[in-house]
């Protein structure tokens, strides 16, 4: 894929990688473990990172954990209120094949398929440790250009929404009758 | 008056647990007397599938502070078929019970208004949580089978 | 005659100087967050984390708007936020400054907030509209006590310019250290926490509980712009603290020593604003939130009887 970054794109993406904010869904069970990262045991606010109330304020998405249908649709909505350019962190096994929940009917098996996720932590639970790395793991993306996936939501939108509304309605083929408020 | 009193055929499974197996007609009248008489907690309604008999199991489960004593209905009502009264005029909380296990199960409780789309949003298929549904082929036909983001 | 060669000086000076106060505020955000987290036992930000955050605010792009009221509301505050800081007296410097400017900077520090209202009005969202009821709240309940105190000032130096208090408090006559003012200051120190935003007066944007409140729709470039008239806001508001009770930073005269004592005066300034800032940050480090009803209680029980106190000794001091 092409994509070109310009020289004013490099410096700006110098500065972005030291002052991440981060909005973090939290629904599943690792929102145990982001107290640690915050406070001062790992104190991710040594990279800039901190976290934000609002996804309109946000650069990085953290999903934590097992997502629900129901929730998908939240975190998408979440996802398309945050403000260019911004990254996706799936957090834990769940976030990757579904972990413990891989046979459950209602909640998704991998999230790179409803909205594009740059790092992913492996484990349940990823320890503080793990998740400090990812963030270093995400800046050193972010310098290199290779955090594109706000990019790839724009290229291949209609891809996304569609793998979205399959599971939304719990059904393969396309239903085109999707409420108003989920499209948006 | 304890529960073991007011019906003798109750059996004591242990001390503070009493079990009632009864028919479904006679649950409004037995959850009435159990109120009046100190059990005022309202613990929880549960369903089990039992697909061999062709049976859906209701479980009541009733608490007296005053007694100690946990105090379970059981009655069974056909898979097919059949309803159950509702009982959210003895006890409001039963109403969200009741929503939960006609979502879950697709039982049928008469006389709750309110017994609609719930927990799931937009769910086409048969209650998930009857045994007949195969839960692996399910999630295999939908959630596996949803393609990747193709790039070019 | 115009003379447009004094004009012209006059504007690059007036530039320079409000290119310093921006620097001065961005520093202050990065130190505001290693402060706090020193204080909180944690390694913290780079005392540079302001400048870094600014920069990377203007680098996003801006994919949500709200209506051209949305995108001004910002620029309106820092406009009005700019015309406060050339009216304040700087190192004994001032721009802009005439008689009875006192009262003009009091109403226009309401502007800024006014705008940042506008703005937050026109995103639409509840959580907004419950901030700025409660940051006019704040500000109706903090004005009170302070303005008293002023006006005490005011009847005391027998001056309503903000430059004639600073030049009667030359030669190291400081208001602070009449007991009077010494009181006075605690009490103007107290309205300076809740003009901060700082916490325990930190009501209209608790983040916890509305979402950072009439921020909540801002981000990228809007918030960016939001986030510079906050900083010059802190500069501001302490300016104004330190020209009121601790003559302003101006303890070499610029007439015996010229172009050394500009310097001199400039450094004692920022370190006095340093300071005073410092002090609030300590308080915010450490304290809970209040409720907007405590802090009216706070503030028109206790704070503002101290200042009628104040104001009834001044008057008392004048008559006799």
């Amino acid at each position: 894929m092409t994509l070109n970054h310009d020289d004013w794109g490099k410096v700006a993406r110098m500065m972005s990688k030291r002052s991440l904010w981060m909005v973090h869904f939290c629904t599943g069970c690792g929102a145990m473990e982001m107290p640690p990262v915050m406070t001062s045991r790992y104190d991710m606010e040594r990279f800039g990172m901190h976290a934000m109330a609002t996804p309109r304020q946000a650069d990085v998405f953290l999903v934590t954990g097992y997502l629900a249908v129901k929730t998908l649709k939240r975190v998408v909505q979440v996802y398309e209120q945050m403000r260019d350019p911004k990254y996706v962190i799936g957090f834990g096994s769940c976030t990757i094949n579904g972990g413990m929940y891989w046979d459950s009917y209602n909640t998704i098996k991998d999230l790179s398929k409803y909205i594009p996720v740059d790092v992913y932590i492996a484990g349940c639970m990823p320890r503080p440790e793990a998740i400090i790395d990812s963030f270093l793991k995400l800046m050193d993306m972010i310098d290199k250009g290779e955090a594109i996936g706000w990019k790839k939501y724009h290229k291949y939108y209609d891809q996304y929404k569609k793998n979205q509304r399959m599971a939304y309605a719990y059904r393969l083929d396309e239903v085109e009758d999707i409420k108003e408020d989920d499209a948006k | 008056m304890m529960a073991k009193e007011l019906f003798p055929e109750a059996q004591e499974l242990r001390k503070g647990r009493i079990r009632i197996e009864t028919i479904k007609d006679k649950v409004t009248e037995i959850i009435k007397k159990l109120k009046e008489n100190g059990y005022g907690h309202f613990v929880m309604l549960s369903c089990v599938d039992w697909i061999k008999e062709g049976k859906f199991e209701l479980v009541y489960q009733m608490w007296s502070y005053e007694y100690r004593e946990h105090v379970m209905i059981s009655i069974k009502i056909a898979r097919e078929g059949d309803s159950m009264v509702t009982l959210r005029d003895l006890f409001p909380q039963i109403e969200t019970y009741e929503r939960e296990i006609h979502e879950m199960f697709g039982v049928n409780f008469v006389g709750n208004p309110r017994l609609g789309e719930f927990i799931l949003e937009g769910w086409p298929h048969m209650p998930p949580m009857r045994k007949d549904f195969d839960t692996e082929k399910f999630v295999k036909e939908l959630y596996y089978k949803i393609p990747e983001v193709k790039e070019e | 005659m115009v003379d447009f060669f004094a004009l012209g000086e006059q504007i690059l000076v007036m530039a320079f100087l409000v290119t310093l106060g921006y620097a001065i505020g961005m520093f202050f955000n990065g130190f505001a967050r290693k402060i706090t987290a020193r204080i909180h036992n944690r390694v913290g930000p780079p005392i540079y984390q302001g400048y870094i955050d600014v920069f990377k605010l203007f680098g996003k792009k801006t994919n949500i708007s709200h209506g051209w009221i949305f995108d001004l509301a910002a620029l309106f505050s820092i406009a009005g936020i700019t015309l406060v800081f050339l009216f304040l007296p700087v190192a004994g410097f001032s721009m802009l400054s005439t008689d009875g400017d006192l009262f003009l900077i009091l109403y226009l520090l309401a502007i800024p907030a006014l705008g940042f209202a506008l703005g937050a009005g026109a995103s639409g969202n509840p959580n907004a509209a419950v901030g700025i009821m409660r940051a006019l709240m704040t500000m109706l309940a903090y004005e009170l006590p302070l303005v008293m105190v002023i006006v005490a000032m005011m009847v005391h130096y027998n001056t309503t310019s903000l430059a004639g208090i600073v030049a009667a408090q030359s030669n190291m006559h400081w208001a602070i250290f009449l007991p009077v003012f010494l009181i006075g200051a605690i009490v103007a120190d107290m309205a300076l926490q809740g003009m901060l935003m700082e916490k325990p007066f930190d009501i209209p944007i608790a983040p916890h509980e509305i979402a950072t409140g009439p921020m909540v729709e801002f981000g990228g470039k809007h918030l960016g712009a939001l986030m510079l008239y906050k900083m010059m806001g802190i500069v501001v508001e302490t300016t104004l603290f330190v020209d009121l009770f601790l003559g302003g930073g101006v303890i070499l005269s610029v007439a015996q020593y010229g172009w050394l004592a500009y310097v001199v005066n400039f450094l004692v300034w920022f370190g006095l604003i340093t300071f005073v800032f410092f002090l609030a940050l300590l308080i915010n480090a450490v304290f809970p939130r209040f409720r907007i009803e405590q802090a009216l209680k706070f503030y028109w029980k206790y704070d503002a009887l101290v200042a009628l106190l104040i104001l009834i000794w001044i008057f008392v001091e004048v008559s006799t």
